[in-house]
């Protein structure tokens, strides 16, 4: 065995076997079970993830804009979008990093499944070394590879409907909206492509898997209804936002506030020299325009603690 | 850092969903094969070894299709000449899934062949027994002639002019041994992968569903069951009155042949898989622990271990008065029983799971590499080999 299998393969498994013990013999509840404890603790990257993903959709109109405005200048147009993204708060790496976090995990809890289906004798042999000394993994070996209807070590066509199903769900729920032709082909292959490789993958692989990508879709969707409703699955009001939707909303909202209102603060010396917005733009090395109005214009935070709260009047 | 706005997109994240899956879903692939290999043991007869190869796999995303159907092989002691070879076809499959598809099952054979006068019997995972001519490999008939069993994965044994049999289905089945007619059917409550083993007329196997089943070899009557603390996987030892079985729950049993009241157990680090071999008051048997434990016939005290650093899969040989023991590292051990000392014999350096056969003084070995090799028990020199596949 090496390193990933001890750290990782291994206690997945030993805990598959325990847990379909516990559940009276039943392997499918196992995986179920076990899918919703490993989402569950994956939980606060799925939020971030989903979170920061929202954001960037929400700030997709503006990154639109940025692509017009610097069509020609690539280097710029990068250098605008940072710092857009700076100043409304969001990491660009906010989406990648909690997925990267959570794949090996996914990655152990698939490769255990499969190894716990041990169907054919080359497999159960091969799960010996996997196991602890355990009396109930002894005891509980090999499983009982039946669950509903389902023969858990073969493809099932219902489930890799329901897997095409839920994978679409929740493409389309994540999915912004966009006016860009490009970009909306790129969306509408991705909503579809994803659920019909996922369906065929399904077919090929025993269904003890399929009930695993059920089980994480079915948590997923609910994480992604708690953040932002049913997004572009329904046109309808979006579900009332938590307190760290309000957090993202508020920053990504200061951001587009006309720069005509009170209490503003330019990015840059613009104020500070006494120019005017176009004047700043224009007086930059690089003539690059400056922002427009709607994103370089910054409300000015009152600070939480309080001490440095300015009085107004 | 420079980070362009495309590679954020909603859209391309998905696409690194989809990759990272994909990678996922062929690297779970690596290690765990989804379709059987087998792959057999010897038996010999006037001077021909009967042989039924692993079959190849030919890999791939999401399957590993065999390229080579199963066969039964017979080859010539004296030289490891083979002699002839009868493809053992399986039924019309109606395709795989994503990028699989067979046009036959392939007929992965586990259980060695049994040879009764003119006929060689196996048992195929493709759920059917087939009843070859030794002379010539021509099929004189199969069970069932319609449609199949569920996987058989143990071998046979023949007595009483009957043919008898364990199947994943947890049936065991009585066949006669001449024509092949079903004669009965007992059942077990879990699959059934291991072998069976006859002492007159009572016929023991172990069961997935943790017994130990004696039945009337004549009528199909249970007689009597013992309930271990795990699935039994590996074949009877009957000796002196004893029944000798290891389970999955890391014990081996003894236990009364008459019936089936416990006499003893031992309890080892990991399954039993193997059969035991009994000489001169000892019971010698192999572990998934990477042991083998000498342990007194009568009282189950371990007399000592040998420990062989890689589990044990394959049955070990009694030839005179040593035991032929092949590791799955392919390591040949010799245990003398009279000093109980073990000493490398051979060491192949390729997988064995298949039980080992022995005839004068040679022992034949299959190996996973589809090897068969020739080696003397005595000095431990490789006299042939062949490869089969």
């Amino acid at each position: 065995m090496n390193f990933w299998d001890i750290i990782a393969i291994q206690p997945m498994t030993n805990i598959l076997i325990v847990l379909t013990d516990f559940l009276f013999n039943n392997f499918g509840l196992a995986i179920i079970l076990l899918t919703l404890v490993v989402n569950g603790a994956l939980l606060p990257l799925t939020l971030k993830q989903t979170r920061a993903s929202k954001a960037m959709q929400d700030l997709q109109p503006k990154m639109t804009e940025l692509q017009k405005k610097y069509a020609k200048d690539k280097q710029k147009l990068a250098q605008e979008q940072m710092r857009l993204y700076k100043e409304s708060g969001i990491n660009p790496a906010g989406c990648l990093l909690p997925l990267l976090i959570q794949m090996p995990i996914w990655i152990a809890l698939f490769q255990s499944i499969m190894r716990v289906l041990a169907v054919i004798p080359e497999n159960l042999v091969g799960l010996s070394p996997y196991l602890y000394s355990w009396p109930s993994v002894y005891s509980a070996l090999p499983l009982n590879n039946h669950f509903l209807w389902l023969n858990l070590a073969s493809g099932d066509m219902f489930l890799a409907l329901l897997v095409g199903g839920t994978t679409w769900v929740q493409q389309k729920m994540v999915m912004a909206p966009t006016v860009d032709p490009a970009q909306k082909t790129q969306s509408s292959l991705m909503l579809w492509m994803m659920p019909i490789l996922f369906a065929f993958l399904t077919l090929s692989f025993p269904s003890g898997l399929a009930l695993y990508w059920i089980t994480s879709n079915l948590f997923r969707i609910g994480a992604q209804y708690f953040i932002g409703g049913w997004g572009g699955l329904v046109k309808t009001a979006p579900k009332k936002p938590t307190g760290r939707d309000k957090k993202y909303k508020e920053r990504i909202a200061e951001v587009e506030k006309p720069a005509q209102e009170t209490d503003i603060v330019v990015p840059g010396s613009a104020q500070e020299e006494g120019l005017s917005d176009e004047e700043s733009g224009g007086k930059r090395p690089d003539r690059g325009g400056g922002y427009p109005k709607s994103i370089r214009a910054v409300k000015r935070q009152p600070r939480r603690g309080g001490s440095h709260r300015r009085k107004r009047g | 850092m420079r980070i362009g706005n495309k590679a954020l997109t909603v859209g391309k994240l998905s696409l690194l969903v989809v990759l990272l899956l994909v990678m996922l879903a062929a690297f779970g692939c690596i290690g765990i094969r989804s379709s059987p290999e087998g792959g057999s043991g010897g038996a010999i007869a006037d001077g021909t070894l009967f042989l039924c190869p692993a079959l190849k796999q030919a890999g791939g995303f999401g399957c590993s299709a065999p390229v080579v159907e199963g066969a039964l092989v017979a080859v010539d002691v004296s030289d490891g000449s083979r002699l002839w070879e009868a493809a053992l076809e399986g039924e019309m499959s109606s395709g795989g899934g994503f990028g699989c598809s067979a046009s036959t099952v392939p007929v992965a054979i586990y259980g060695s062949p049994v040879v009764v006068g003119e006929l060689v019997y196996v048992g195929g995972y493709n759920g059917k027994i087939y009843a070859i001519n030794a002379s010539s490999g021509v099929l004189r008939w199969v069970y069932p002639r319609q449609g199949s069993l569920q996987p058989i994965v143990g071998g046979m044994v023949a007595a009483l002019d009957s043919l008898y049999f364990g199947c994943a289905d947890g049936g065991v089945y009585a066949l006669d041994a001449e024509t092949g007619d079903w004669l009965w059917e007992f059942a077990t409550g879990g699959k059934i992968w291991a072998t069976p083993t006859i002492n007159g007329e009572t016929l023991y196997i172990g069961s997935f569903d943790h017994n130990l089943y004696a039945i009337d070899a004549v009528t199909g009557q249970l007689e009597w069951e013992f309930e271990t603390g795990g699935a039994i996987g590996s074949t009877p030892l009957v000796y002196n009155d004893t029944v000798y079985i290891g389970s999955f729950d890391r014990s081996f049993y003894a236990l009364d042949a008459a019936d089936g009241s416990l006499q003893w157990e031992f309890e080892a680090e990991k399954w039993f898989w193997t059969r035991a071999v009994a000489y001169n008051g000892t019971v010698y048997v192999g572990c998934f622990d990477g042991n083998v434990y000498a342990l007194d016939a009568e009282s189950g005290e371990e007399i000592t271990r040998f420990e062989l650093g890689s589990p044990v899969y394959s049955w070990p040989v009694l030839v005179d008065s040593r035991i032929i023991v092949a590791t799955e590292e392919g390591e040949i051990y010799v245990i003398d029983t009279a000093d109980n000392q073990a000493e490398l014999l051979a060491d192949l350096e390729e997988t064995v799971y298949a039980p080992l056969c022995a005839s004068e003084g040679i022992i034949y070995i299959y190996s996973q590499g589809q090897n068969l090799y020739a080696i003397n028990a005595e000095s431990g020199a490789r006299l042939w080999s062949l490869p089969i596949n």
